[in-house]
C-alpha cells in the first residue's frame, strides 16, 4: 500500500517537473533584451552578422519547440548545456555555487530549528502570561523583519562594534575553517530568525494541544514528572506540522538566501541566477532555476513520504 | 590549520601585528562586476576591461595619466610621409605567461583577429583602417593602412596582444586568459572571485610589487564600503561621486581622485518628432542647469561637461563657448514655440540602471519639466536599456558612455551618419565632411581647428546634451602606496603598488 | 466590539493596520512635504523639526516619501492579492465543487507553479515583464495563485461533500447559488484569515523586489525602493535606508499579527496550521 502511494507520489513529480521545465523554457525565452548586445557591451560596436552568429551557436534561430526538445532531451541525460560566456559546462558552474547556498540554507534552517523546540517550550509554559503575549509579538515581528534590512544593518553595526572582524565574502570550509565559519555567522542570524520565529510558534500550538489531550493528562495523573510528560509526549505530536514546515520552509529559505547572498557578497545559487539573468546567460538561468526548483521539489516530496510514516493515519 | 594559514586569516582580518616579509602580499579588492568572460577581444564591457588591460594584457601602445600615447609592447615606432605605412619595433625579452616569447607573429595574429569575421570582435572597427599587418623579422610589424588614420594609435592601446595559438580559438581565453601583463591569471570563481598572481618574468624589472590581485565581486555597495572601513578589502576602484564622499574621511582610508573621461549623457533621438527639430533639442540644453546637477546628482564632484572631457586638455573647448550652457527655461520655451510643437512636450526618458545615473534622470526630469516638457522616467534593467539604445528605441535616455583618448575614436562612431554607435539616428552633412577631414590630417593644429568646429556644431543642437564628467575616485587603505588612478579607467597601475605597513 | 474586548491583541492587531491604511490613503494630506520635492541643499539630514525622519540623496523629505511608499506598497500588495485570491480562490473552489477532470487538470497546474521557490518565481516573472510596479504586482499574484487555490480547496471540499450542500443540489439549487449562498460564506474564516497573513508576506516579496531593483522604479516612492536607494547611503546617512525598512516591518507585522490573532478568535481550531 506504501509502495503504490510512493509510486503515484513519483507519477505526480514527473508530471510537476516536466510542467516546470516548459514554464522556465518559455519565461527564458520571453525575457527582453538580447543576449547577444548584452556581451558585447554597451559602447561596443556589433554588426547584425556578428549577432546572427551568435543567435546561431546559441540555437536561438531554430524553431520553439525544437530549441525546446534539444534542450530537454540532453538535461534528461545530464548535460545541462554551457555557459554562453565562459564556455563552462552548466553542471560546473552551478556545482560551484551550490556549496555557498547549501550551508547557508542548512545552518540557517539547523539553528532555527534546534533553537525553535526550547524557545516553543518555553512559550508554552508561560502561556496566558504577559511574557506569552511578549514572546507572541516577538515571534510576529521576527517572522516580518525583512532579512535584508537586517542583514544590512548588522554589519553597520559590526563595522562600528568589531571593526576587524572578516564578516564579508566566502571562503570554503575545506579550506579555512573559521574563516568560513566567521563570515556565515550574520548571513545566518538574518535567515534563521523568520524560521525560529515560525518554527517556535508551531511547537508552541502543539504543546498546548498536546497537554491538553487526555493521555497526557493521564500520564501527569500517574505522576510522571512534568519535563518528562511534555518533552516525550508532546513533542512527538509537534513533529507533525514541524516536518511540514521544513518543505515550505525551504522555499523560503532559498528566496531569502537570494537576497542575503546579495549582501554579504556570498557566491551562491541566488547570484548565480540574478547574474545569469543579468547577462542573458539562457542555459545557465534556465538549469539553475530547473536545478534549484528540482531540488526544492524532491524536498517537498520527502517531506511528503516522511508525513506518511509519521502520520498513520495518511497512510489510509 | 597550519600557522601560516592562521596568520593569513588573520591578515584578512585586520590585524596586522603579526607581519612579516614572509606572508605572501595580497591586494584585495572589491568591485560590483563580474567579468562575462576574459577574452580581451571577444568581451570588451567594462567588468572585464577593468580586470584585463594593463593587468593580464598590454597593447604596442598605452595610455598614460596624462592620457598621451605611450609605448608598452612596442618599443618605438615610424610612419611613411604618406600615413599610409606604420612600423613597430618590438621590445625584447617579452613572454607570454605560458612562457612562450611574444614576436612580430603574434602581434599580426592578433590584429588579423580582432578583423576576423569568425571571431566577430567588438573593437574590429578600432582596426577597420589597417589594410595589412605583416612580420617583417620576429621584431618588427608593419601596418599597411587603406587610407590615413590620425587615431591609429591611439586605437591600438585598446588591441590587445594575445599569442598567435588563440587566433582561431573563441573559448580558451574567455576562461584561462594569457597575455603578456604584470599579472598571470591564477583563479577565477564566478560571483566570487577573480585572483590574478604577479608575473615573475614581466619585461620591466622590480614589477609588479605585490605578489597577487584578488578581485572580490561584491554586489552590494554599502557592504563593499563597510568591507573597505572595517579592512576587509584594501581597494574599491573607481567609484561615483556619492560612494566617494561617504568614504572621505573614514579612518584608514584615503582617496585618488581625477576627472572621469566617461560622460554623463541624455541622448535623444534625432530621427522622430519632436527631436527630429534642431530647436527642440537646443530648447534641452536650455533647460538643463548642470551645476545645479552636479551639485544635486554628483555631490558636487564634478564638471559641466562638452563634447570632450577637459582631460583631454590639447583638445577640449571650455563649456563657456556654448551659449546653450546658460540655463535659460524661458529660452527653452520660446525655442519650443518656435519649433511649433505642443507643449508640454510628452517624451519618455531611458534611464541607465545605475544609482547615480537614475539620481541625474530625476534632476534632469524635473528641470525639463520646469520648462515646458513633460518628462516620464521610463527604468530600465541593463539588458532592456541596451537593446532599446541599440535599437534606438527612445524618446531619449540618460546614460554613462565610456570616453575615448582621440576625439576621432568618440565622435566619428556617435555621430557621423551611419555611425556604428550612432543611436541618435543623427545626419549632418557638415559634420560628416568635417569628421572625415580629421580622419585623414595628420597636423595636430589642423587637426585641433576641425574638432573645435566639431564640438560646437554638436554641442547645442547636436543629438546628445553633454551633462557632465564627474570626478571618479579610487578608495584605498592608508596603506596602499603607488597606485595611480587613470581617466581610462585601467587598473594598469597596480603594478606599481605596494603594500606597506 | 465585544469580542474585541476579549481580545485586546486583536483590537490592537486591527487598530495598527487601520492607521497605516489610513495614513497610506491619506499620504497626500498628512504628509509635510510632496514625495517629489527635491531640496538639494537639506540632503542626507538626520532628523529635526522641519523633517522629523531627515532627508534622502535629493533632499526630498524621509516622512513624506514613506507615506506616499505606504500608499504605493499597499496598494501592489492588496492588488496582487485580490488577484491571486479571485484566481486561486475561483480554481480551488470549483475543482472542489465539479471534482472529475477539471480538478485534474486545474490543480496540476497549479502544483506546477507552488513546486517554484516563491522568490524564484516572482524575479523570472520580472526579468519578463520589466522591472515596474506593476509587474511585481502581478508577479506576486501569480506566484500566490496556487496557494489561495490549494489553501481554499481543501475545506470547500468539506463543505461541498457536506449534507447541507448535497441537500442543496439535490432540491435543484442553481451552482451560482449554492456556491455564492453556501460554500463561500462558510469559507470566510478561511478567507480572511489567509488573506491577511499573506498580505503580511506580500509585503516582504515587495520590498524584496524592490531591493533587488525589479519592483517599483525611481522616482515613485515605494518602501522597498526607499531602502534600496537608502542603502548606498548608510555610512553617511542610514535614516532613509534605516525608517523605510521599520516602515516594511511595520506594516508586514500589522498585517500579520491581524492574520494571527483573526485565527484564534474565529477558528481555534485552525491555530497551527501554517
Amino acid at each position: 500500500m506504501l509502495g503504490r502511494l510512493v509510486l503515484a507520489r513519483i507519477l505526480d513529480l514527473a508530471l510537476v517537473l516536466f510542467g516546470v521545465s516548459v514554464i522556465v523554457f518559455l519565461m527564458i525565452r520571453m525575457i527582453p533584451g538580447d543576449a547577444v548586445a548584452i556581451m558585447l557591451g554597451a559602447n561596443a560596436e556589433v554588426t547584425p552578422e556578428a549577432m546572427a552568429e551568435l543567435r546561431g551557436r546559441l540555437g536561438l534561430d531554430r524553431p520553439l519547440v525544437e530549441q525546446y526538445l534539444v534542450w530537454a532531451g540532453s538535461a534528461l541525460q545530464g548535460d545541462l548545456g554551457s555557459s554562453v560566456w565562459t564556455g563552462r559546462p552548466v553542471a560546473d558552474e552551478i556545482l560551484l555555487h551550490l556549496w555557498p547556498t547549501l550551508e547557508l540554507t542548512v545552518l540557517s534552517l539547523a539553528i532555527g530549528a534546534g533553537l525553535a523546540v526550547p524557545v516553543g517550550c518555553l512559550m508554552a509554559q508561560l502561556r496566558g502570561r504577559g511574557a506569552d503575549v511578549a514572546m507572541r509579538v516577538g515571534a510576529i515581528a521576527g517572522l516580518t523583519i525583512p532579512s535584508f534590512w537586517l542583514g544590512i544593518v548588522m554589519i553597520l553595526l559590526l563595522a562600528k562594534l568589531a571593526p576587524g572582524f572578516a564578516s564579508l565574502g566566502y571562503v570554503p570550509f575545506s579550506t579555512d575553517p573559521i574563516g568560513n565559519l566567521q563570515r556565515m555567522v550574520l548571513p545566518t542570524i538574518a535567515l534563521a530568525l523568520p524560521i525560529l520565529a515560525n518554527l517556535s510558534r508551531l511547537v508552541r500550538t502543539a504543546m498546548l494541544d498536546a497537554l491538553g489531550q487526555d493521555y497526557i493528562r493521564t500520564a501527569r495523573a500517574k505522576g510522571a514528572p512534568e519535563r518528562l510528560v511534555v518533552y516525550r509526549h508532546a513533542l512527538r505530536n509537534a513533529l507533525i506540522p514541524f516536518v511540514t514546515s521544513v518543505g515550505i520552509l525551504t522555499g523560503y529559505l532559498l528566496g531569502g538566501a537570494i537576497v542575503v547572498e546579495q549582501v554579504f557578497a556570498i557566491p551562491g545559487l541566488g547570484r548565480l541566477i540574478l547574474g545569469a539573468i543579468a547577462e542573458r546567460n539562457y542555459p545557465l538561468v534556465q538549469a539553475t532555476i530547473l536545478v534549484v526548483t528540482l531540488g526544492f521539489v524532491l524536498v517537498n516530496f520527502m517531506v511528503d513520504l516522511l508525513y506518511g510514516l509519521i502520520d498513520p493515519r495518511v497512510r489510509g | 590549520m597550519g600557522l601560516k594559514k592562521l596568520r593569513t586569516t588573520m591578515l584578512a582580518g585586520g590585524m596586522s601585528v603579526l607581519a612579516t616579509g614572509a606572508v605572501a602580499q595580497t591586494l584585495e579588492l572589491a568591485t560590483d562586476l563580474s567579468p562575462a568572460g576574459l577574452d580581451p577581444h571577444i568581451a570588451t564591457a567594462f567588468a572585464t576591461h577593468q580586470v584585463t588591460t594593463g593587468l593580464l594584457y598590454e597593447g604596442l601602445t598605452g595610455v598614460d595619466q596624462d592620457l598621451s600615447i605611450v609605448p608598452v609592447l612596442a618599443e618605438s615606432w615610424s610612419v611613411s610621409p604618406d600615413g599610409l605605412t606604420y612600423t613597430f619595433k618590438l621590445r625584447e625579452g617579452v613572454t607570454f605567461h605560458d612562457g612562450s616569447a611574444m614576436d612580430a607573429e603574434d602581434v599580426v595574429a592578433s590584429i588579423e583577429r580582432v578583423q576576423s569575421q569568425d571571431i566577430a570582435s567588438p573593437l574590429a572597427s578600432r582596426v577597420s583602417a589597417v589594410e595589412s599587418a605583416t612580420a617583417v623579422d620576429p621584431r618588427t610589424v608593419e601596418l599597411k593602412l587603406k587610407e590615413p588614420s590620425a587615431p591609429l594609435l591611439s586605437s591600438l592601446t585598446s588591441i590587445a596582444i594575445v599569442p598567435s595559438e588563440a587566433k582561431a580559438d573563441k573559448e580558451a581565453l574567455q576562461k584561462a586568459p594569457v597575455g603578456t601583463g604584470p599579472f598571470r591569471f591564477q583563479e577565477w570563481q564566478p560571483n566570487g572571485y577573480l585572483l590574478l598572481a604577479g608575473n615573475e618574468d614581466y619585461w620591466q624589472e622590480g614589477v609588479p610589487k605585490v605578489d597577487a590581485l584578488k578581485f572580490n565581486f561584491v554586489p552590494e555597495s554599502a557592504t563593499r564600503q563597510v568591507g573597505l572601513v572595517n579592512g576587509q578589502y584594501q581597494m574599491l576602484p573607481h567609484l561615483d561621486a556619492a560612494t566617494a564622499l561617504q568614504l572621505q574621511g573614514q579612518p584608514g582610508v584615503k582617496l585618488e581622485e581625477t576627472l572621469d573621461l566617461a560622460y554623463i549623457l541624455v541622448g535623444m533621438n534625432a530621427s522622430k518628432p519632436p527631436f527630429d527639430d534642431p530647436k527642440v533639442r537646443e530648447a534641452v540644453n536650455y533647460a538643463i542647469n548642470r551645476d545645479d546637477i552636479v551639485q544635486a546628482a554628483l555631490f558636487g564632484a564634478g564638471v559641466p561637461a562638452g563634447p570632450l572631457s577637459p582631460a583631454l586638455k590639447q583638445w577640449a573647448l571650455d563649456v563657456s563657448e556654448y551659449p546653450c550652457y546658460e540655463h535659460d527655461p524661458a529660452k527653452a520655451r520660446a525655442l519650443l514655440e518656435e519649433a511649433g510643437v505642443q507643449m508640454p512636450v510628452k517624451v519618455t526618458m531611458n534611464v541607465l540602471p545605475r544609482q547615480d545615473i537614475r539620481d541625474v534622470a530625476q534632476v534632469v526630469q524635473a528641470q525639463l519639466n520646469d520648462a515646458g516638457f513633460a518628462v516620464e522616467l521610463n527604468n530600465q534593467e541593463q539588458g532592456q536599456f541596451v537593446q532599446d539604445w541599440r535599437n534606438s528605441n527612445f524618446d531619449m535616455f540618460a546614460s554613462l558612455n565610456a570616453g575615448s583618448v582621440d576625439p576621432d575614436e568618440y565622435f566619428y562612431r556617435a555621430f557621423r551618419t551611419d555611425g556604428s554607435t550612432n543611436v541618435f539616428k543623427y545626419s549632418n552633412p557638415e559634420l560628416d565632411a568635417l569628421l572625415d577631414k580629421g580622419r585623414s590630417t595628420q597636423d595636430q593644429a589642423a587637426r585641433k581647428e576641425i574638432y573645435d568646429q566639431v564640438q560646437r556644431t554638436l554641442a547645442c543642437s547636436g543629438p546628445a546634451a553633454h551633462i557632465a564628467y564627474s570626478r571618479l575616485a579610487t578608495a584605498t587603505r592608508d596603506e596602499v602606496q603607488g597606485y595611480d588612478i587613470l581617466a581610462t579607467r585601467s587598473l594598469g597601475t597596480l603594478a606599481d603598488t605596494s603594500v606597506g605597513r | 466590539m465585544k469580542t474585541l474586548r476579549q481580545h485586546p491583541l486583536l483590537a490592537f492587531a486591527l487598530a495598527f493596520v487601520a492607521l497605516q491604511v489610513f495614513v497610506a490613503v491619506g499620504a497626500e494630506w498628512i504628509a509635510p512635504y510632496g514625495p517629489l520635492e527635491q531640496d538639494i541643499v537639506a540632503r542626507l539630514k538626520g532628523p529635526s523639526a522641519a523633517h522629523p525622519l531627515g532627508t534622502d540623496q535629493l533632499g526630498r523629505d524621509v516622512l513624506s516619501r514613506i507615506l506616499h511608499g505606504y500608499r504605493t506598497s499597499l496598494a501592489a500588495c492588496v492588488v496582487a492579492v485580490a488577484l491571486a485570491l479571485l484566481a486561486g480562490g475561483t480554481i480551488g473552489l470549483l475543482a472542489a465543487y465539479r471534482r472529475g477532470w477539471f480538478e485534474r487538470v486545474s490543480m496540476r497546474l497549479m502544483d506546477v507553479l507552488f513546486a517554484f521557490p516563491v522568490m524564484l518565481l516572482a524575479i523570472g516573472i520580472i526579468a519578463v515583464l520589466g522591472p515596474h510596479t506593476t509587474s511585481a504586482a502581478v508577479a506576486i499574484a501569480v506566484v500566490y495563485t496556487p496557494i489561495f487555490a490549494r489553501l481554499l480547496r481543501g475545506p470547500a471540499l468539506v463543505i461541498c461533500e457536506s449534507e447541507y450542500v448535497t441537500g442543496a443540489r439535490a432540491v435543484g439549487a442553481s451552482d451560482t447559488r449554492i456556491l455564492f449562498r453556501h460554500v463561500l460564506p462558510n469559507l470566510a474564516s478561511v478567507i480572511l484569515v489567509q488573506t491577511s497573513l499573506l498580505l503580511s508576506t506580500a509585503i516582504l516579496v515587495e520590498a524584496s523586489l524592490s531591493f533587488l531593483g525589479l519592483g517599483t522604479q525611481p522616482p515613485t516612492p515605494s518602501l522597498g525602493l526607499m531602502l534600496s536607494e537608502g542603502r548606498n547611503f548608510l555610512l553617511l546617512s542610514p535614516w532613509s535606508a534605516v525608517f523605510a525598512g521599520f516602515a516594511i516591518l511595520f506594516l508586514s507585522f500589522g498585517f500579520n499579527l491581524l492574520g494571527d490573532t483573526l485565527r484564534d478568535t474565529l477558528d481555534p481550531r485552525l491555530r497551527g496550521q501554517e
